[in-house]
């Protein structure tokens, strides 16, 4: 037996379309019933969740659709779980929803093994943790420990602050509230709070009228596909962008505490980069002395073929901070060195310093990954996917372009040949009985649960074969 | 020992409750008194250390037992129990283990919300419009009718400004569309695609730690120091004298004052004002006051000056007596955002029209969009509140309370400003300085009440809504003595 079928023995094993739109009529009445409330505009169909299994979402028409986008990336291990359902009723998890901790001030006794169950999946080289919320949540609070940081190590880390400091700051100015600048890359996606959307450079309407910090932006190596045939023009497009970030180190005028990047450029398009691009950012970041963040909200959690997508890197030394979010289902950041946390207490802070309910939720999430061995079946599948998908790119050239992800698991990608081309064809996928979704302008991404299987990417590759063999 | 007003608080609250459920039926394990032993104790000490291995400890005020805290009581981990009127920093809205809301966590609902977590905005869950419309929005303030959810205080707050900025830019573009040159400057946080718009806050407001509500809290440095801030306009809050039946004219001067200064900001401040955002009561603050006068007068001008008045309930919801401290006010026109966290569980704002709406798709948008499992809960609060009629019996509770303390503060003239009259258990009063503030709190700690300051030297009370006349006495006990070993 899969893992798949040991936990989902009643998972479907095809999709099945009942209405001839989707979203169907059922839907469609309840998405204008919630827009009377809430803004329901974006909605695909309404799901009902109680009859989703494994890799099958079902909607409120008795629609049921492989879901390869399984909820923006954030189902790790399908649908109702079992053993994650097993966790959702234990004695811990009613107490950490009913009586829920302002973490900071009142710790529960059992956030020690909450946290430490978390810690078990940290990055290699990361000790402590930090508790948020969302992925935005995660980076903002990441950027307030590198700020907090940057000057702590001006200042000395156990020194005063200046009077002067004490005073601007309640102006919202320096030398208190300082001129400091976190660095991201052009596509970068992390986030849509206001320091978060700064440093997202994904697609103008993500950020149009909001107030954004003046903070510098390097450019995202954008490779040659296949990778085996350009390996000298992509190691020079390494090395330019590269020149970029030393340029800007050196340049900008006020300080970088800290550089915010992905380590598979997601909402941007999967754009991927190289190891020795990373290592040689890790390289100026420590030049410069600026805090390496890496944003894992997306690729976190054993979808890129290892547990974290920076993991590959071998970055040395480890980065200096790591997010985490969506498949974890938890959010926060990893990091390493005691003095990334704030010399005095109430400054990285805030009412509920994260939720015991979604931890604990994160270490049984980790605990299944390990006890089935899912970073590796993933990465099997993702090959076995990724060859299927080749062939197709061979026969549908115009409609699979740029096919990225080659032995990154089921984190694949491809582009169309425009915007309303891709639509049409995320559109006509539902109908074949597929959830999928976009990225960027042109492009679809893939990205099913932990529990996808060789019999589910059979399936995929068929429904799109349909769709592309039609047009 | 009893004083005479908690005794009469008691008997009053005793009439009212005849024949009601008390927090005695719901909470039958509840401690009728505090125990302390030893705090901070040996296990929570030593538990402590080994957690500050790997998660910052330092705000930490003992490991708490949440297995044996029933009721208004906080348990430790060495067997210590606190009457507890400072409720997760004010977010337990209904005791500890309150066995309602236990029955509905244990729910094949709340099971669904917790393991299928939905990306609200793309793929609804079925439930969501009957948990809103039946929960939150049952007890959404005057004039609002829409919601939208977020994840806590500070990014419920933040949404807001971005629901802000982005119906402000809206009304002044009218049907056109995006500009090329605001699609460019944009990727460079550059003018005029990310404008130079602004938020006013209040002196001493708080609002918030992320980098936009950061930048309109005004509490303390500690809360801002070495964070960038964007450059935004900030308005003197009243400063009132307290009882304020006793200085009516000197406060309506002050806040004649302030109103002064924000419409001279209104008519001089040289960037855009989106919005202002205010708290009825400023808590973190210090529990500042302002009369329902001021907030109308806040309504008028923001209303002239086309600025959008967003009310930040966080602290305030679910605490005053009503479920929203706004709606003291009477307003002729309800704010155009509420904001709210904390006591409700779940977060987000609530709005009318189209303020929440823009045009365009993806603009208020992110992954989760807010989570079913808290919206669930929050329902189930709001359902307890009203089954119980809660609120009206914690403004009967903290009506009582107030003449205790005002009795209390005749015999020590230290404890001083009360405030809070007709706002429930929403309370505070000051010390004669932070270090005795912080003082009183440790002696209550170790005299069995848990209870929180808020900015220079106030004590604030932030029960639940099942702390009753009996709770009160043990607390003004405790005081009492508290106060005797300080001062006498
Ligand atoms: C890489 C990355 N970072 C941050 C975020 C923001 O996460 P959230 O939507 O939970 O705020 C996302 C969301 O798509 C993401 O992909
Ligand atoms: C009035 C007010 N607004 C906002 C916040 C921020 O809420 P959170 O800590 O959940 O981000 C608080 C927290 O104390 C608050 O009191």
């Amino acid at each position: 037996m899969t893992v798949s079928e040991q936990y989902f023995p009643q998972e479907p094993t095809a999709p099945k379309v009942v209405t001839s739109t989707i979203p169907g009529p059922e839907s469609q009445r309840k998405i204008k019933e919630l827009g009377q409330v809430f803004d329901e505009r974006h909605a695909y169909f309404v799901a009902d969740y109680t009859k989703s299994t494994g890799n099958y979402i079902v909607d409120v028409d008795g629609n049921v659709l492989l879901d390869v986008y399984a909820q923006i990336a954030s189902i790790p291990l399908g649908y109702n779980n079992p053993a994650l359902r097993e966790v959702a009723k234990s004695d811990r998890m009613i107490r950490a929803i009913i009586d829920r901790p302002a973490q900071g001030n009142f710790p529960g006794a059992d956030l020690a093994e909450i946290a430490g169950d978390v810690l078990k999946a940290a990055p290699k080289g990361q000790k402590f943790l930090w508790s948020g919320l969302c992925g935005a949540d995660a980076n903002e609070l990441a950027f307030k420990a590198a700020f907090m940081y940057y000057q702590s190590q001006k200042r000395g880390y156990n020194a005063e602050f200046s009077k002067d400091e004490q005073t601007s700051v309640m102006a919202n100015e320096a030398p208190g509230a300082p001129e400091l600048a976190i660095l991201s890359f052009e596509n970068a996606f992390h986030g849509r709070l206001f320091a978060s959307a700064s440093v997202t450079r994904s697609k103008p309407i993500h950020k149009l009228d909001l107030p954004a910090f003046k903070w510098p932006k390097a450019q995202f190596p954008a490779y040659q596909y296949p990778l085996g045939d350009h390996e000298d023009a992509n190691k020079k497009e390494d090395a330019r962008c590269l020149a970029i970030v030393e340029d800007i180190f050196q340049n900008w005028h006020a300080p970088i505490a800290g550089v915010i990047i992905e380590p598979i450029q997601s909402e941007g398009g999967d754009n991927h980069a190289s190891a020795s691009f990373f290592q040689g950012l890790r390289d100026i970041t420590l030049k410069y002395k600026s805090l390496l963040i890496i944003d894992e909200v997306q690729t976190g959690v054993g979808a890129t073929g290892a547990f974290w997508g920076h993991e590959k890197f071998n970055l040395s030394p480890a980065a200096d901070i790591v997010t985490f979010s969506k498949k974890f289902q938890s959010a926060g950041y990893f990091y390493n060195n005691p003095q990334i946390t704030p010399n005095q207490p109430y400054r990285q802070f805030n009412t509920w310093c994260g939720d015991p309910a979604r931890m604990i939720l994160a270490g049984a999430i980790a605990k299944e990954i390990v006890k089935n061995d899912l970073v590796r079946k993933t990465s099997d599948v993702g090959d076995y996917l990724y060859a299927e998908l080749a062939k197709l790119a061979a026969k549908y050239p115009k409609d699979m372009q740029n096919l990225r992800g080659e032995k990154c698991a089921t984190f694949i990608a491809w582009t169309l040949e425009s915007g309303a081309k891709r639509n049409q064809f995320l559109a006509d996928m539902k109908m074949a009985g597929v959830n999928i979704g976009g990225c960027a302008e042109a492009s679809v991404r893939l990205r099913p649960t932990l529990t996808f299987e060789e019999k589910h990417a059979d399936i995929l590759v068929k429904a799109i074969d349909a769709v592309l063999s039609k047009k | 020992m009893l004083t005479a007003s908690s005794r009469r608080a008691t008997r009053c609250l005793g009439q009212t409750l005849r024949g009601v459920t008390t927090a005695a039926t719901i909470f039958p394990n509840e401690p009728s008194v505090p125990t302390v032993n030893t705090f901070p104790g040996p296990k929570s000490k030593q538990e402590l250390a080994s957690l500050a291995r790997v998660y910052d400890t330092t705000t930490a005020y003992f490991l708490t037992d949440y297995y044996q805290s029933v009721g208004n009581y906080i348990a430790d981990v060495d067997g210590n129990k606190f009457l507890d009127v400072y409720s997760q920093i004010a977010s337990i809205p209904l005791g500890y283990s309150n066995p309602k809301l236990a029955e509905l966590a244990r729910s094949p609902q709340m099971v669904n919300a917790i393991v299928n977590r939905p990306a609200l905005g793309v793929f609804p869950s079925t439930d969501y419009y009957e948990i809103l419309s039946q929960g939150l929005l049952s007890a959404a303030p005057p004039g609002m009718d829409q919601i939208w959810t977020t994840l806590s205080g500070s990014d419920a707050n933040e949404c807001a400004f971005k629901a802000a900025f982005m119906h402000q830019a809206a009304r002044k573009r009218g049907d056109a569309s995006f500009t090329a040159e605001e699609l460019s400057s944009v990727m460079l946080n550059q003018t005029p695609g990310a404008p130079v718009s602004t938020i006013l806050s209040f002196s001493k407001g708080f609002h918030g730690r992320l980098f936009g509500s950061l930048s309109t809290t005004r509490s303390k440095e500690i809360h801002k120091l070495d964070i960038p801030a964007f450059d935004w306009p900030v308005a003197p809050f009243p400063q009132l004298r307290y009882p304020l039946e006793e200085f009516i004219s000197e406060n309506r001067a002050e806040e004649q004052r302030c109103i002064l200064e924000l419409t001279q900001i209104f008519e001089t401040y040289p960037k855009d004002i989106a919005a202002v955002i205010v708290e009825p009561i400023q808590a973190e603050g210090g529990d500042n006051h302002a009369s329902a006068w001021f907030f109308q007068q806040v309504r008028t001008l923001t209303k002239k000056y086309n600025v959008l008045m967003i009310v930040d309930e966080v602290q305030t919801g679910l605490g005053t007596g009503k479920f929203w401290a706004h709606e003291h006010w009477n307003l002729d026109m309800p704010p155009d955002m509420v904001t709210f966290s904390k006591k409700v569980q779940a977060a987000g704002f609530f709005y009318s029209g189209k303020i929440g709406r823009t045009k365009e798709g993806y603009r208020q948008f992110n992954t989760w969009c807010g989570d079913p499992s808290k919206a669930l809960l929050a329902k189930g609060i709001i359902e307890q509140i009203k089954d119980y009629d809660l609120l009206a019996r914690a403004a009967v509770t903290g009506r009582n309370l107030y003449d205790s303390l005002a009795e209390i503060s005749v015999r020590f003239p230290q404890v001083s400003n009360l405030r809070g009259k007709n706002r429930a258990t929403f309370l505070a009063f000051d010390l004669p300085s932070g270090k005795e503030r912080d003082a009183f709190l440790v002696k209550c700690r170790h005299a069995g009440v848990n209870a929180g300051g808020s900015g220079a030297r106030a004590v604030r009370l932030r029960p639940g809504l099942w702390f009753e006349g009996k709770h009160a006495e043990v607390m003004l006990a405790v005081f009492e003595g508290v106060l005797k070993d300080m001062y006498k």
